[in-house]
């Protein structure tokens, strides 16, 4: 039974707080007794403790990006249309059309033996974020920060920058302090947005703490008159919490400290034309604002680009996503490494599902949804470096070594940030429930460095 | 004959048919089938098809002979010497069914099971197979689940201080304190009363003058006193709104469909009508059977006006707020519906999960998959009616409306045009917009109606509806006491809701009336007597005080299921009426109160957030909602942009899209409104705190609310006092005074704007802990 849980997070100091505490004490058999999981779950070593996830959507063509596939034999046959090299000690073979990305070759762990469902993207985006297809189920992000709190009481455990709708932050049944905090929902300009309600200026900062010492005043006075009400007690922290984020966060997300430099090597503000399918995002805003809340202790942050679905131009959108990401992505990887980051902290690029390739000189350049085999990219977390897991057939076209399901690879993070997967359980509506579904998902143990 | 014997002797008909039925198979046979089949089935099939597997898919045994030729819900999985007939292979070569799921096995594995089943299947096997027992066998066998047991009218029990009770249900609690060595606490004070009775039975918190008044009342005579306010309050059109409002969190009431999946969120602009119908049935006490029973198969109940056909054709409306996953690619989508049908009948009204049974018996509780589609033949006979979905065929097909007879012609405003924003999916140019089947304005209805040709479901495999079993006679759960459905029988040419309504409305349905005055007691308290009030199964709480439940359940089957008598009974009571204040000592006996020692304090629900704001800002308007700002649209909320609209009305009628709630109400745990919510969620989190700091609708009601002050008075002490009385309905000690007056003072001299000071002390009171908890 969730009960006991439930109750301690109405009542614990903010709940936030608390299960941080409870995460960063290792504590996971509190949570697995109060879900009925009791002893038989190990408790595992966390390798990472926070996911940025850069989020392609529309389903990037992996054959033009990390998936090589080179012409063999007599006969033109669907492929890599771009030029590839290989990079880095490793070798790993990547596009021309991610050169900066290139350089942190040796970083990647790339997965090519990646299959999902269904090629219906809305389906596969929500089974990719949630588990589930079709209904709405707490968000991979949500499952964490139940998981294991935040490690930042001023901030949400969970933010999404530039989602498309609540039902992929959304925590659905989990309790709803789980829920996604979003930054630029519905194709609000991402250079502008925020927390919402995070700031008015109907009075200054000064003569709100004023009025908050006023207000906790008389909460303290009403408090003492109810001793021992943890509800009230908690909800005096939270005031001060969400003072604290009005203070914090506005902060967090103001890049003006930012040296111009860095602002140049993430490209804020550029890439501010669509081309074809690929939308403004300001992507490098969302990858800095990344890199921010990573480092202010944020657990799962999701930035969010597309569409890759480039179906009639496949070339010039393909391109145009790529140079929008490319930089940005590069500028993150460099700084997460610099600053010791990237040790624990686990970067996922991917999208809903792939495409099938191109045939060279056949004057196509139109391509479809390939949901049978695509990639995935790790780096940091606990990951390999430089690896590459699985394969697909000689064209692309499906997976066929190391195949992973989104079930796979939900579980391989979970067990990246210390969560036994499959025994990670929510009781609702009669059954426990999961993120990795009534299947279950296989830990890749293969992608642990 | 009991069920088992029955299967026993389906069983033994079937084994002589295989013909292989007590002969040792040839011994090559066994090697083969040890070498080449035994390993296969082990490795890829005994996780979900062996006795001792989690859960046995499809009821289907691999790990014995008997198991595999007597098969599962699909029948004998194999027929010996006959591969192409054998269910086994049918599977295994992935037609119509597939199996493993994960993927198929090579064709040489498959290959060795036509050459073992043509060799006709040896298979030294022989131990018993254990078949999943059904669970109707079962529960008659152990009878153990509390909530099934017929209700009983318990005695009064002894207690030592028989002057305490004020209501017989007082006896119940008081016995239990005292059983555990404890006294409860004192009775609450008037003006924590008052509060208390005006939150609980109209969501609105008591203006300085009626707390005033109730507290010169209750020093002359108590019980009188608190008489005289309760019918007051009962009397109220706020009372309907308040508890309108609980049955709309369990009617997963919403003003749109909510995601699809493919992220189309069609709006239902005559939802609105079934709002108002709840709240108009609270206020007019409609007993709760016949609320029931007109939300059920109000449409074909016999009407003696226009305006009660109407009303009864609205209160389908129950069954028609699915929140549908899409029909492209769906071809579920008819069952989906059915799905969420038994789901707010089963979890809404009688508290039992039996959505699992869709695809396998319930795994705890007593719901065999044959329940769920017997239940299911009602729905699949009903024709469900939710519109046009913004035109939108991908999410769901246009259905026809009731439309109502009664209810006035309402015409968009000037200019207006009825269906906006349809755009197509692939080019997203505007569509051509349909005609709308009736004339503009007409007054339209969301509900059901029985098909022409109501019909038996046939079993789903596995929830999937191409995969069809044996059609189920129409009927209700069969766990329950036969003499519950004796008397009832579905008219072949009907539906069955009626009759449906009918079985759940029966006096002696032992969940009906539990569950509900369990919800009812759950407002009233803060928790119910059971703590998980969608769930009264083998996975929910247990009651804390069960006599105390069926007390009140006899009770309000008794008094014709009258709402207002029942709350009424409660809140009178010795129980209701005590203090939330808990001593060091009380709170270590009982830290969760489950004895009821005292009162459990609350915090305000969203929507009594917003309505009491504004009420203190003194800009609440009290007339009832008309129509819904959507009334008039068929869109897609997901393309429109913001459709709420600032209103000054209660909360009850602001615009309740699912996936795009009411910015005033989205931070104190709105609910998804999709599915049944007993009891909604109960964060402390700091979103709350930016809401009460930076919405704009809380700093306009503080500004508004300090244009009152500043208007009525002159001097600062009296303005402090004023709006302590306005917004926490007492006088500010001298001690807050200052401090209030401090505050005021600082930032005057900061901002220099006297508007600003009284604003930011106005919304200091408005973001308390004393105002937003009700002791």
């Amino acid at each position: 039974m969730n009960y006991s849980r439930r109750h301690m997070l109405q009542t614990a100091s903010c709940g936030f707080g608390y299960l941080a505490l409870q995460a960063l004490c290792g504590d996971t058999q509190v949570m697995a007794a109060s879900e009925g999981l009791a002893t038989q779950s190990p408790v595992i070593p966390a390798r990472a403790k926070r996911v940025i996830f850069l989020c392609m959507s529309g389903g990037p063509a992996q054959l033009d990006t990390f998936d090589y596939k080179p012409q063999t034999g007599n006969k033109k046959h669907p492929g890599s249309v771009f030029r590839f090299r290989q990079h880095g000690d490793s070798g790993l073979w990547i596009s021309e059309l991610l050169p900066k990305t290139a350089r942190h070759a040796d970083k990647l762990c790339v997965i090519n033996g990646m299959y999902a469902d269904t090629g219906i993207h809305a389906q596969s985006f929500l089974q990719l974020h949630t588990g589930d297809r079709l209904r709405e189920r707490p968000s991979l992000g949500a499952w964490i920060t139940y998981g294991l709190g935040t490690e930042n009481q001023n901030l949400p455990g969970f933010i999404s920058l530039n989602t498309s709708k609540s039902s992929i932050y959304s925590s659905a049944f989990l309790p709803s302090i789980y829920n996604g905090t979003p930054i630029g929902v519905n194709g609000e300009d991402m250079s502008q947005a925020t927390i919402s309600n995070v700031s008015s200026d109907h009075l200054p900062l000064a003569s709100r703490r004023q009025q908050l010492n006023f207000v906790q005043q008389l909460n303290r006075e009403h408090l003492a008159q109810r001793s021992g009400d943890q509800q009230l007690e908690s909800v005096i922290q939270s005031m001060e919490l969400g003072f604290r984020m009005q203070a914090e966060a506005p902060g967090l997300l103001d890049l003006n400290t930012e040296t111009q430099a860095t602002l140049e090597r993430y490209e804020v503000g550029q890439h501010n034309e669509s081309t074809g399918t690929c939308r403004k995002s300001d992507f490098g805003r969302q990858c800095l604002l990344a890199r921010r809340f990573a480092e202010a202790g944020v657990r799962f942050i999701e930035v969010n680009h597309g569409s890759w679905d480039q179906h009639k131009n496949h070339r010039r959108d393909l391109q145009a996503n790529c140079e929008a990401t490319d930089g940005p992505i590069a500028a993150l990887l460099e700084d997460l490494d610099q600053r010791g980051l990237l040790e624990d902290t686990l970067v996922v690029w991917g999208g809903e599902f792939g495409r099938p390739g191109l045939t060279p000189e056949d004057g196509k350049d139109e391509t479809g949804h390939n949901s049978n085999g695509f990639t995935f990219w790790m780096a940091g977390g606990g990951v390999k470096a430089g690896h590459v897991h699985g394969k697909t057939d000689g064209t692309g076209a499906r997976a066929v070594e190391g195949k992973v399901h989104f079930r796979d690879l939900h579980a391989t993070m979970l067990h990246l940030l210390g969560l036994p997967a499959n025994d990670l359980k929510f009781w609702h509506a009669g059954r426990d429930h999961r993120l990795t579904g009534p299947e279950g998902g296989n830990v890749v143990h293969d992608l642990f460095a | 004959m009991t069920f088992r014997t029955l299967c026993l002797l389906i069983l033994a008909v079937a084994i002589p048919a295989t013909s292989i039925r007590a002969e040792s198979p040839p011994a090559d046979g066994v090697a083969f089938f040890e070498n080449r089949i035994r390993p296969v089935l082990v490795k890829h099939c005994y996780e979900c098809h062996a006795a001792d597997s989690e859960e046995v898919g499809g009821k289907l045994l691999l790990d014995s002979r008997d198991g595999i030729l007597s098969g599962g819900e699909s029948g004998p999985a194999l027929v010996a010497k006959n591969p192409d007939d054998s269910l086994i292979l049918q599977a295994l070569r992935w037609e119509d069914l597939q199996m493993p799921p994960d993927e198929p096995l090579p064709e040489q594995v498959v290959n060795d099971f036509v050459t073992w089943i043509k060799l006709g299947a040896p298979d030294p096997r022989t131990h018993e197979a254990t078949p999943t027992s059904d669970p109707v066998t079962k529960e008659k066998a152990e009878p153990s689940l509390w909530s099934l047991q017929p209700r009983t009218k318990p005695p009064l029990p002894d207690v030592k201080d028989a002057d305490w009770s004020r209501d017989p249900l007082d006896r119940f609690v008081l016995s239990k304190i005292e059983a555990a060595g404890l006294k409860p606490t004192d009775d609450a004070d008037s003006r924590t009363l008052v509060r208390r009775l005006h939150y609980d039975l109209t969501g609105l918190l008591p203006s300085i003058d009626e707390v005033e008044q109730f507290v010169d009342a209750h020093s002359r005579n108590r019980e009188q006193a608190v008489e005289q306010l309760v019918d007051a309050l009962l009397a109220r059109p706020q009372f309907g709104e308040r508890w309108g409002r609980h049955w709309l969190d369990v009617a997963r009431y919403g003003e749109s469909n909510g995601n699809d999946g493919l992220g189309r969120n069609p709006t239902f602009p005559h939802a609105w009508r079934y709002r108002d119908y709840v709240i108009a049935s609270f206020n007019a006490d409609v007993g709760f059977d016949r609320f029931l029973t007109e939300q059920i198969a109000g449409d074909l109940l016999p009407h003696d006006s226009p305006e009660q056909r109407d009303r009864q054709l609205i209160a389908t409306g129950f069954l028609a707020m699915t929140a549908k996953p899409a029909k492209a690619m769906n071809t579920n989508f008819e069952m989906d519906v059915v799905a969420d049908q038994i789901d707010v009948v089963s979890r809404g009204i009688i508290g039992l999960s039996v959505a699992c049974a869709r695809c396998h018996d319930h795994k705890f509780d007593p719901i065999p998959t044959r329940d769920y589609y017997a239940l299911a033949g009602i729905f699949t006979s009903t024709e469900t009616m939710w519109g046009t979905a913004a035109n939108e065929g991908l999410t769901a097909p246009v259905t026809d409306l009731h439309v109502l007879k009664a209810a006035p012609n309402v015409l968009p405003p000037e200019g207006f045009v009825e269906t906006v924003l349809v755009l197509e999916s692939n080019t997203g140019k505007p569509k051509a917009i349909p005609k709308p089947k009736w004339p503009l304005g007409t007054p339209l209805s969301m509900g059901v109606r029985d098909r022409e040709k109501p019909a038996d479901c046939k079993i789903n495999i596995k929830g999937d509806a191409k995969k069809l079993g044996d059609a189920v006679p129409r009927g209700f759960l069969s766990v329950f006491p036969d003499q519950l459905t004796e008397s009832i029988e579905i008219d072949g040419k009907q539906s069955g809701r009626l009759q449906l309504a009918q079985w759940l409305t029966s006096p002696d349905h032992p969940l009906t009336a539990r569950v509900f005055v369990n919800r009812v007691w759950l407002h009233l308290f803060g928790n119910g007597i059971v703590g998980t009030p969608d769930d009264f199964g083998v996975y929910g709480e247990r009651p804390t005080h069960p006599q105390l439940l069926d007390h009140l359940a006899t009770r309000f089957v008794a008094e014709n299921w009258s709402i207002k008598q029942l709350i009424r009974s409660i809140v009178l009571s010795r129980t209701y009426q005590l203090s939330s204040d808990a001593t060091e000592e009380r709170l270590k006996a009982d830290s969760a109160n489950e004895l009821l020692a005292r009162h459990n304090r609350r915090r305000m629900d969203a929507e009594s957030i917003r309505d009491n704001m504004l009420k203190a800002s003194g800009h609440l308007d009290l007339q009832p909602g008309d129509g819904s700002i959507i009334r008039h649209r068929d869109i897609l909320v997901n393309l429109a942009g913001s459709l709420h609209q600032p209103s000054d009305q209660r909360s009850v009628y602001l615009c309740y899209l699912r996936s795009s709630p009411p910015p005033e109400l989205a931070a104190f745990d709105l609910p998804e409104f999709t599915s049944v919510t007993g009891n909604r969620d109960l964060s402390t989190i700091p979103g709350q705190a930016l809401h009460l700091y930076n919405s704009p609708f809380v700093i306009e009601q503080a500004e508004r609310f300090s244009r009152l002050i500043q208007s009525q008075n002159d001097t600062d002490e009296s303005r402090v006092r004023l709006a302590f009385r306005q917004a926490l309905n007492r006088d500010p000690d001298q001690n807050e005074v200052a401090q209030a007056a401090e505050l005021v003072r600082l930032t005057k001299a900061d901002l220099k704007s006297e508007d600003k000071a009284w604003a930011s002390l106005c919304q200091a009171l408005l973001v308390t802990n004393e105002f937003r908890y009700i002791d």
